[in-house]
């Protein structure tokens, strides 16, 4: 096991090296960028460029300058290229709205999505069913921006029952912090509960047909309780998996549309506008943060897994 | 086996009506011999038995038809092209004489009066002429992306398992990376450092200006391959131990022949689907780059693109956002319903089999 | 660069800093009030206000947008200052730390002052002359970007490339308050360049790397209390102020808030809801163009529009054809429509034909090339250039992008082969800037004033010797050698009626050559709640809101 765990932690660290090395290069190697140039401003005269480029170690070789880089990254050194703002600092001020939001939406993912995925297999081919199907694949096929732009007009605007941006801290008013947050949990959440309750419901219908379902029936188990203590419980693995992988990749980037949308200034938001700035530090911070948390879920996942079923730690162990 | 928001919902159950039905063929009456019949006869009769999944692949067939009109309906009807400015014309509106855009620069909306059927934009552009034009690139984008993800995918999934060892090892950490980028930010992140560059994309003698449509193709056909190639090596894994290839690699088969000739024709099916569910996430990750400024660039517009020119009036001119947005989601969900009906279709087991490859072969 | 303070686009994700370029400082409409702050409204109160980003930077060495200097206008304060007045009474000059207006040697070369004597930061630590001299030498560590327009200074350059390690063209004296200053030639903007805030003193010991997150104490009314940067900050008032340097500080007037905090709200649409219900007291951006009508209607005696002092243009590449040939130059003036501009611009933009703005020394107002697309058409006719395919540049910020696809559309009406190209906006000015760049044919561009100074536009934007090969900001490579000997003479020499006069002779000679086809002067809004008292707000043509002057009713 241990050597499992380690392996897999092994990986982590190599996927993120290579992710680092791929934002760097996006971002260096394509010309038109040159970060001096632009750091030195309208006014720009040569003595101003070359003690600039001298200063920030434009002048450095590329394998230098990703050193000196990641070296600011481990260290919480690293600063903006357009306003000299520490990029460590930055994300850790929007690490509370980006994990309520993304939190919050889960939640309320995970309750739509048994409750439908639910009722969907119960009454499977029937009308509810059918409805439900329906407004799964309807909420799946909604661009996130669309949904929020709807919320907001309709539900902020026309009637002005949300406001219509910003957020407040929980800790300083636990309401008004869920009523900020409650459209854009809605509208992060929408494309899960579609798509989890279809999983969760094609994996209750197999289970109902396994011979242990049949066997607890048979030893006169109400309907119910069959259901819910061994169908859905059963059911219920492989959608914590998937929760296990879409909730890393949420936090790590998946949010940034809703964050834009409903002006939360995030880590998504911090990242978007860096991506619009062209300012590298931020690019290389945000994108290694969102990695970092997609990969720590995967390989969660994986070790859990592992610990559940042995064959699965010792299969790999053995290739 | 992962998702994220735009993965494809492979793991995804049949449609209502189906659940109980694994062959939908009648049992042949008592007595009377089976005749022998191709599996692609028994899909599509399953497939023909799904009025909802028709229906809705029909729907899209009628959206592919509506953007292909788009000329036709600029030259006919609307008298004018995507990006023809009105910023300054009037219109007569019930014997009023109206701005197409205000002083204030706000567009009028839709109404039946005789142009701007769907009403202007911003520019006094006629929405509806750029609608259909926005589609056909929106359309043309989300397919060819799929044809790259699924030709890379298909090639790397079945390299990946058949040769296994080293050559899996290089692959599938290539995979891991991809998949552990978060996807917008990459899609972002590739799509602002090329159009930065003011030069495009150089790939050998291949030269891709800076604001072709090509630059996304590319971008979302790459984000989504790891989505895709994971299964398909998890099913040549499967398949390469059936007796069949077996044979095959007895007879002395070459190893392209083996796996091209032998493995592939068997992964027909799986492909179709996922190719048809790729198109409509492609279609739904371009909307989401183009609205965050990374997508598509003038002058070319999509869907997405319009919707994010026409965010910034969401209050004043809603219709901007409303119908380039309702667009994407009836194609999506178009694409979505039949992709799913042509699963249950083509292989019923489908979702049961690829789960437990993937799950057993992403360890 | 976005104009102004990189005013978010749609999602919020426009916002650009200032690395890309054009900065700004505008100067305001005659129409709105004038009077000094000082004589109206009450003291006291707290107020808030929202922004839409957080300031470039909250140090006054390195700050170069608008939201920054607003911050500083009433908090670091350079020898000289710009009046806090409205209008045209705004852009004067006037002592700031120093005692009077330098003495200027005749040769235009030495500038001398004498530092008030007694003035204290808000950290109490006595203002000495010396400061200046460790100021400016900041200035240059920290690589500002305001730093070439000191490089005048003897010894300057020296200290730049660390060959010498103070300025040597800067004598000051801490027993006096003497301060001289050498210059290698006259340079007729230098007492504007002294007024900005770049030079505004801090102490000796501020260490020459950003100090945002932790701004230096202050020698202004204000002082900046917090600083959380990317979120909030907030002015209180400095108790030094009151104590010594009140008195000894004449032209800033004592603000009447005890203490304004600045907020960022991303969504100008939550902003504009905030102003109307009175949450927040007033806006630093306008209101997104979706809601001006609306607030425009309801709100009119708390609501008024304030041009700046900055001029939009299609710049032309006259080095090559098409554009080299004058008369498909002027052609494309005449087929430009302002009332067209006006409307992607949603009303914000008052337009113009020439090169200098309302309210810069210098502007007389004419109109060469009223618009005219059959006269327009007539010239390319006369004209007939082989070369018809050209590429039209704009950045990728709103509404510029959309002014872009409006050109395009002109072009192609009058016969041209156009193709719009739409660059990011914080790379735009350095890929215009950048010579090398293929196809520079014809494109947006924008230029907000530094000071209130003609030299500030011309000597930057249209004489032949700004042309760099990096960048450069003379886009159009416009190069008259007559209108270059012009404009160089003119700048040696200090502002008066004779050089504003000469000025405006080269604004139309400039315009006759149609390096440029010019469609607007920004306008931006000042949108208070109902508790500010809002004839009192002054709309300074150089530093835009006086935040002291905001009082409540």
């Amino acid at each position: 096991m241990a050597r499992f765990v380690t392996r897999r932690l092994v990986g982590m660290v190599v996927v993120l090296f290579a992710i680092s090395v791929l934002v760097f290069l996006i971002f260096n190697v394509i010309p038109g960028g040159d970060p001096g140039k632009r750091i030195c401003g309208k006014n720009c005269n040569n003595a101003l460029l070359t003690q600039i480029n001298k200063d920030w170690g434009f002048n450095d070789s590329l394998p230098v300058q990703y050193v000196t880089m990641m070296k600011k990254v481990f260290t919480g050194e690293l600063v903006s290229y357009s306003s000299q703002l520490n990029v460590d600092q930055q994300i850790k001020k929007g690490i509370p709205i980006t994990f309520s939001l993304c939190i919050g939406a889960a939640v309320i993912w995970m309750a739509f999505a048994i409750v439908f995925g639910y009722l969907s297999a119960v009454k499977a081919g029937g009308f509810t069913d059918r409805a439900l199907t329906i407004l799964a694949l309807v909420g799946i096929s909604m661009p996130v921006f669309f949904l929020g732009a709807i919320l907001l007009l309709y539900l902020t605007s026309k009637i002005q029952l949300f406001p219509t941006a910003g957020y407040v801290s929980l800790t300083s008013d636990p309401v008004q912090w869920a009523y900020h947050l409650f459209l854009p949990w809605i509208t992060l959440a929408v494309l899960f509960v579609g798509f989890y309750s279809r999983v969760l419901r094609s994996n209750m219908l197999d289970v109902m047909n396994e011979d242990y379902v049949r066997t607890a029936r048979a030893k006169g188990l109400s309907e119910r309780q069959v259901r819910i203590h061994h169908v859905l419980r059963n059911s219920m693995i492989p959608v914590i998996t998937l929760f296990g992988l879409d909730f890393g990749a949420v936090i790590g980037g998946g949010a940034i549309i809703t964050e834009s949308i409903f002006s939360l200034n995030g880590v998504g938001q911090y990242a978007a506008d860096a991506i619009t700035n062209v300012d590298l530090p931020p690019i290389m911070g945000v994108t290694l943060f969102g990695a970092f948390f997609i990969v720590f879920f995967n390989a969660l996942v994986d070790i859990t897994y592992a610990w559940l079923d042995p064959r699965i730690r010792l299969g790999t162990e053995a290739r | 086996m992962a998702t994220d928001p735009w993965a494809p919902p492979y793991a995804d159950p049949t449609l209502p009506g189906e659940v109980e039905q694994d062959t939908g063929i009648p049992p042949a009456p008592a007595g009377v011999p089976v005749e022998g019949r191709s599996p692609w006869y028994l899909a599509y009769r399953r497939l023909r038995r799904n009025r909802v999944a028709l229906f809705f692949g029909a729907l899209f067939i009628v959206i592919v038809l509506f953007c292909l009109a788009a000329p036709l309906w600029a030259h006919l009807v609307a008298h004018t092209g995507p990006d023809t400015n009105h910023l300054t014309e009037k219109i007569d509106i019930n014997g009023q004489p109206t701005d197409v855009v205000n002083v204030d620069g706000i567009p009028i909306g839709p109404g039946l009066h005789g142009k701007f059927l769907l009403g202007a934009d911003a520019n006094g552009r006629d929405v509806m002429v750029r609608l259909m034009y926005g589609g056909r690139t929106s359309i043309f984008i989300g397919v060819m992306a799929a044809f790259v993800t699924t030709i890379l995918a298909v090639i790397f999934g079945i390299l990946a398992a058949y040769y296994r060892g080293w050559t899996d090892a290089v692959i599938s950490r290539a995979m891991d990376v991809i998949w552990a980028f978060p996807v917008l930010l990459l899609g972002i992140a590739l799509g602002t450092a090329l159009s930065v560059s003011g030069s495009g994309l150089v790939l050998g003698p291949i030269h891709i200006a800076d604001d072709s449509i090509w630059i996304p193709i590319l971008i979302i056909g790459f984000v989504y391959v790891p989505y895709m190639a994971r299964p398909i090596r998890g099913e040549v894994l499967a398949l390469r131990e059936k007796e069949f290839v077996e044979a095959a690699i007895a007879q002395g088969a070459g190893t392209m022949r083996i796996m091209f000739s032998e493995i592939l024709p068997n992964l027909v099916s799986t492909i179709i689907v996922f190719f048809t569910l790729n198109i409509a996430n492609n279609m739904l990750l371009e909307s989401a780059l183009s609205f965050l400024g990374a997508g598509v660039r003038p002058p070319h517009s999509s869907w997405g693109s319009m919707v994010s020119d026409g965010y910034e009036f969401l209050y004043s001119a809603p219709h901007l956002t409303i119908i380039p947005g309702l667009m994407i989601v009836l194609t999506v969900l178009s694409l979505n319903v039949f992709g799913d009906g042509l699963r249950d279709a083509l292989d019923p087991r489908a979702k049961v089999r690829l789960e437990a490859a993937a799950l057993e072969e992403s360890h | 660069m976005s104009w102004l303070r990189g005013v978010c686009s749609r999602t919020g994700i426009g916002a650009v800093a200032a690395v890309a370029g054009l900065a700004f400082v505008a100067v305001g409409l005659t129409s709105c009030g004038g009077g000094s702050s000082s004589t109206s409204g009450t003291q006291g109160g707290d107020l808030n206000f929202d922004e839409t980003s957080y300031p470039d930077y909250l140090d006054p060495q390195l700050s170069y947008t608008v939201d920054g200097w607003e911050a500083e206008y009433n908090t670091y304060i350079p020898l000289l200052t710009f009046k806090h007045a409205a209008g045209s009474a705004g852009t004067e000059v006037v002592p700031g730390l120093a005692k009077d207006l330098p003495t200027i040697s005749t040769d235009g070369k030495t500038y001398t002052f004498q530092l008030q004597q007694g003035l204290k930061y808000s950290d109490g630590t006595p203002v000495k002359a010396s400061d200046f001299q460790s100021t400016v030498q900041r200035m240059f560590d920290v690589d500002s970007g305001g730093s070439p327009f000191y490089t005048g200074i003897v010894g300057a350059a020296d200290y730049q490339s660390g060959k010498a390690s103070s300025i040597s063209g800067i004598k000051t004296d801490d027993s006096t308050g003497k301060i001289t200053i050498q210059l290698t030639k006259p340079d007729g903007q230098f007492e504007d360049e002294l007024a900005i805030p770049f030079t505004a003193l801090v102490p000796p010991d501020t260490p020459a790397k950003d100090q945002t997150p932790n701004p230096p104490p202050s020698t202004g009314p204000y002082m900046i209390s917090k600083s959380d940067p990317g979120h909030q900050f907030v002015l209180e008032r400095n108790p030094e102020w009151a104590k010594t340097n009140e008195k000894l500080v004449p032209d800033v007037p004592t603000p009447h808030a005890d203490k304004i905090t600045e907020t960022v709200v991303k969504n100008l649409s939550s902003q504009t809801t905030q102003v109307e219900q009175n949450s927040a007291d007033f806006m630093i951006d306008p209101p997104p163009t979706d809601r001006i009508p609306e607030v425009e209607s309801k709100y009119p005696d708390r609501f008024r529009k304030e041009t700046t002092v900055s001029t939009y243009y299609f710049w032309m590449n006259v080095t090559t054809p098409p554009f080299d040939d004058l008369k498909v130059r002027q052609a494309v003036n005449y087929a430009i429509d302002p009332a067209a501009l006006q409307r992607v611009y949603g009303s914000l933009l008052s337009p113009t034909q020439q090169v200098l703005p309302p309210n810069m020394p210098g502007y007389s107002k004419f109109e060469l090339y009223p618009h005219d697309i059959n006269k327009a058409k007539q010239l390319l006719q006369q004209a007939n250039p082989s070369d018809k395919d050209i590429t039209v540049w704009t950045d990728d910020e709103e509404p510029n992008d959309r002014a872009g696809a409006y050109l395009q559309d002109v072009l192609k009406q009058l016969g041209f082969n156009a193709k719009l190209k739409i660059v990011n906006g914080a790379t735009y000015f350095t890929t215009l800037g950048d010579l090398k760049t293929p196809n520079l044919d014809i494109g947006f561009s924008d230029w907000f004033q530094d000071f209130p100074h003609p030299n500030d536009f011309f000597g930057i934007l249209l004489n032949g010797a700004a042309i760099h090969p990096t960048n450069n900001n003379n886009f159009s490579q416009f190069d008259d050698k007559a209108l270059n000997k012009e404009m160089d003479t003119l700048a040696q020499q200090q502002l008066n009626s004779s050089t504003e006069a000469g000025y405006a002779a080269v604004d139309k000679k400039v315009m006759e050559q149609a390096p440029w086809a010019p469609y607007g002067n920004r306008e931006v809004t000042t949108f208070t709640s109902d508790r500010i008292n809002f004839d009192g707000v002054i709309f300074s043509p150089v530093m835009q809101q006086d935040f002291g002057s905001f009082s409540v009713k």
